[in-house]
């Protein structure tokens, strides 16, 4: 019995060990890391970014790579936000498990919420350099918490030599300003024996992008598309009888009476724009300039491509005919719960970098294809598209796009886009469903 | 031996036994229960660092969601469907691959093999084949319901998601059924076939009624299943088009991670967990009833 007794106490005292000692041993770990990222253990000062552009994920790895070499103390290491995520989960969840990044790469409309865990960096060289209205939406009281990484632009993308083909000659974008020239630019499209158009139906694509046409046209004035946002909210507005609302339908109509994917316009997919386009099968794709890594390897259009405003009205001088949406779509921003001073010193070097050094310039603008949105950078875009959108922006003809829009606007606007693609639903239906949408969203 | 020591002698012994389990049960699954009733008193929206107490305001808002429950009505067709096909199906696969076919248990291994495939490959599998494959088909041989895709028309999506679920677990349903078959004494059968009882009064009223507790469990399973199906409904419709085919988990996920409604959704999973508990536990109370001995 005595034996079987003192076992017993063995094993008790065993599972105790085992599990005190996993509890202790992962605190343990989690204190060295956090050594390690104070640099106290003398191996420089550890700093991480939360990337959520996937598509530019080894350009970065680069960069911090090179970053590192010109400031050997301080490395840097780049974690991407898992598929399919969206960086204010990703983000949330780490911040929940005590353990944010440095630096988190989060959209526009997300920032406020992170407001009090992250750094004021107002107090940076570049927000004097930055370009107009890069900062308006993540200044809070005064005090701007983020750094605009990308602007981005969407609108009609066209494939030049198709477009060439079908007008006869050198295609001038700048002749399409009114919905009936960009239908007869349809209709001689579809003559050269081409498919005019391919309508992406992703929700995001046209609750994001194409539906929040319909507010930035409200107004040159973003004040006036605020005002009437708040009215949206608060039930007064009649989209039916809004007239950039009905121009901004009558060009979709005329968009989904020649798209080449009528028969089913619900089954397309992302890739399959970017193939259509660059192969030269369809001359026009709706879509943003992120979308060029995927066109230049379908590309038989000698890289010549470029953006047609959305057109709202048939008058040729209403707001929006001539513009293309556009802005900082990307944020960078800093940790101050968990990040050491040093780290938070040395994030704001590694921002620096990407606006003052040569190298930085160069990650920035020709390896990640990204148009930046300061004033100091000169470098031209490297690619067809982005040099399009820098084009209108420097003439002048930009819209701002709506980029604080509700987190859950694109996919619940795109739904009811998505019905009205597959005429399951009329436009007033449209019009009400969105109405409502306005007056039940939170906040 | 234990009955003679005291209270903490016994306790420890206890504790030894299942302290480690209780530990982790706590640790997994009680506290974050608990948690999760206190969010959905909270207007938390996943990031603030402060939050108030707003009472049973997201209670209200659950009953208020008509989306919630449309999706919830969605979710019950869809469990209806699948638990009868699931089951109809499982029972007939069974039967025939206990009856000592050639090469059985080769094509019982072929049935139950779907189940081995992760819910969010499935999807994407299945997601090619009502998209790429029968629309090619489809299109060639000229047959109508095939030529477009049904993942986007919003009522055969739903079936799209009903056949995949019905593929998914008929097959293990089967492996419960046919050990449930194979339970049923030989001897009582035989009785039977002497007494002048044909086939199918045997299957009635013999081998169903003893094969009861593997209905209970088979029936079980699948309506949890059903109500708690999130992966298929992910990567094969995403919900689409347009949120038709939107089931309620997925739904409950959107409002917490996507409208960044964290206590409104955490209260519509307690309500969901609540009416699932429901009705599972009827299902088993009265099954269980059914259950008779040999």
């Amino acid at each position: 019995m005595k034996h079987v007794k003192k076992m017993k106490w063995f094993i008790l005292s065993l599972t105790l060990i085992l599990i005190l000692s996993a509890c202790s041993s992962s605190g343990g770990n989690t204190q060295s890391a956090n050594g390690g990222q104070n640099g106290s253990s003398g191996g420089g000062i550890k700093i991480t970014l939360l990337n959520s552009k996937s598509e530019i994920q080894p350009q970065l790895e680069e960069a911090a790579k090179a970053f590192h070499e010109a400031n050997p103390t301080i490395s840097l290491e780049i974690q991407p936000v898992p598929n399919g995520g969206s960086p204010f989960e990703r983000a949330s969840t780490l911040y929940a498990s005590g353990n944010p990044p440095t630096m988190i790469m989060l959209d526009t409309g997300d920032v406020a919420k992170f407001k009090d865990r992250i750094l004021d960096l107002s107090g940076e060289k570049w927000n004097a350099d930055a370009v107009e209205h890069a900062l308006d939406l993540t200044t809070i009281d005064g005090k701007n918490y983020a750094f605009p990484l990308a602007i981005e632009g969407y609108g009609f993308i066209y494939n030049k030599a198709v477009v060439d083909k079908a007008v006869g000659g050198n295609f001038d974008p700048s002749t399409i300003n009114t919905t009936a020239s960009l239908e007869n630019l349809f209709k001689q499209i579809e003559a050269s024996g081409k498919k005019a158009l391919v309508v992406s139906p992703m929700d995001w694509s046209l609750g994001a992008h194409y539906f929040s046409l319909a507010y930035a046209g409200q107004d040159k004035d973003m004040t006036k598309v605020n005002a009437f946002i708040d009215d949206l909210r608060a039930g007064k507005v009649d989209l039916a009888s809004n007239k950039v609302f009905n121009g901004l339908m009558d060009t979709f109509d005329v968009m989904t009476k020649y798209n080449i994917d009528q028969a089913s316009p619900l089954a397309g997919t992302y890739e399959r724009g970017p193939e259509l386009l660059g192969k030269g099968e369809v001359g026009i794709w709706f879509m943003g300039n992120w979308a060029w890594p995927q066109i230049s390897s379908f590309d038989t259009a000698n890289k010549e491509y470029g953006f047609l405003p959305v057109p709202i009205s048939n008058n040729a001088g209403d707001y929006g005919n001539q513009e293309i949406s556009s802005a900082v779509s990307k944020r960078i921003v800093i940790d101050k719960e968990k990040s050491t001073p040093e780290q938070q010193d040395a994030a704001k070097k590694f921002l620096d970098w990407i606006v003052y050094e040569q190298q930085g310039q160069d990650f920035l603008v020709n390896k990640a294809n990204i148009i930046p949105a300061f004033k100091n950078i000169t470098l031209p875009a490297a690619d067809p598209l982005g040099k399009s959108i820098q084009d209108y922006i420097s003439r002048g003809k930009s819209e701002q796009s709506m980029s604080d829009l509700p987190a859950d606007h694109w996919a619940n606007v795109g739904a009811s886009m998505q019905k009205y693609l597959a005429k399951q639903s009329d436009r007033t239906t449209l019009a009400k469903e969105i109405q409502q949408y306005w007056t039940n969203v939170k906040e | 031996m234990v009955t003679d020591k005291g209270v903490w002698s016994r306790l420890r012994l206890r504790l030894l036994f299942t302290g480690p389990t209780l530990f982790a049960f706590i640790a997994v699954m009680i506290v974050p229960f608990l948690y999760g009733i206190y969010l959905t008193f909270t207007n938390w929206d996943g990031i603030s660092t402060t939050q108030s107490l707003v009472g049973f305001q997201n209670y209200g808002s659950v009953f208020k969601d008509a989306e919630f429950w449309k999706s919830f009505g969605l979710t019950l067709k869809y469990v209806l469907f699948t638990v009868v096909f699931i089951n109809v199906l499982a029972f007939l696969l069974a039967y025939l691959l206990t009856k000592g076919l050639k090469g059985q248990s080769f094509f019982r291994a072929g049935f139950f093999l779907p189940n081995l495939l992760g819910g969010i490959v499935l999807g994407f599998i299945w997601q090619f084949i009502f998209n790429n494959v029968l629309v090619f088909m489809g299109q060639k041989m000229g047959i109508g319901l095939f030529s477009t895709s049904w993942l986007s028309d919003p009522n055969r999506a739903f079936w799209t998601l009903v056949i995949v679920a019905v593929w998914q677990y008929a097959g293990y349903m089967m492996v419960i059924y046919v050990a449930g078959l194979t339970g049923v004494p030989g001897d009582i059968l035989e009785a039977a076939s002497i007494d002048g009882a044909n086939g199918w009064l045997k299957m009635t009223r013999m081998t169903i009624p003893l094969m009861v507790p593997s209905f209970i469990v088979c029936i079980f399973l699948s309506l949890q299943r059903g109500f708690m199906v999130y992966d298929v409904n992910l990567a094969l419709t995403k919900g689409g088009p347009f949120k038709s085919t939107e089931l309620v988990s997925m739904h409950v996920y959107q409002k917490a991670f996507l409208s960044r409604d964290y206590g409104v959704g955490q209260a519509e999973a307690l309500v969901l967990f609540l009416i699932v508990a429901v009705i599972t536990l009827l299902q088993v109370y009265f099954s269980k009833k059914m259950e008779v001995e040999a």
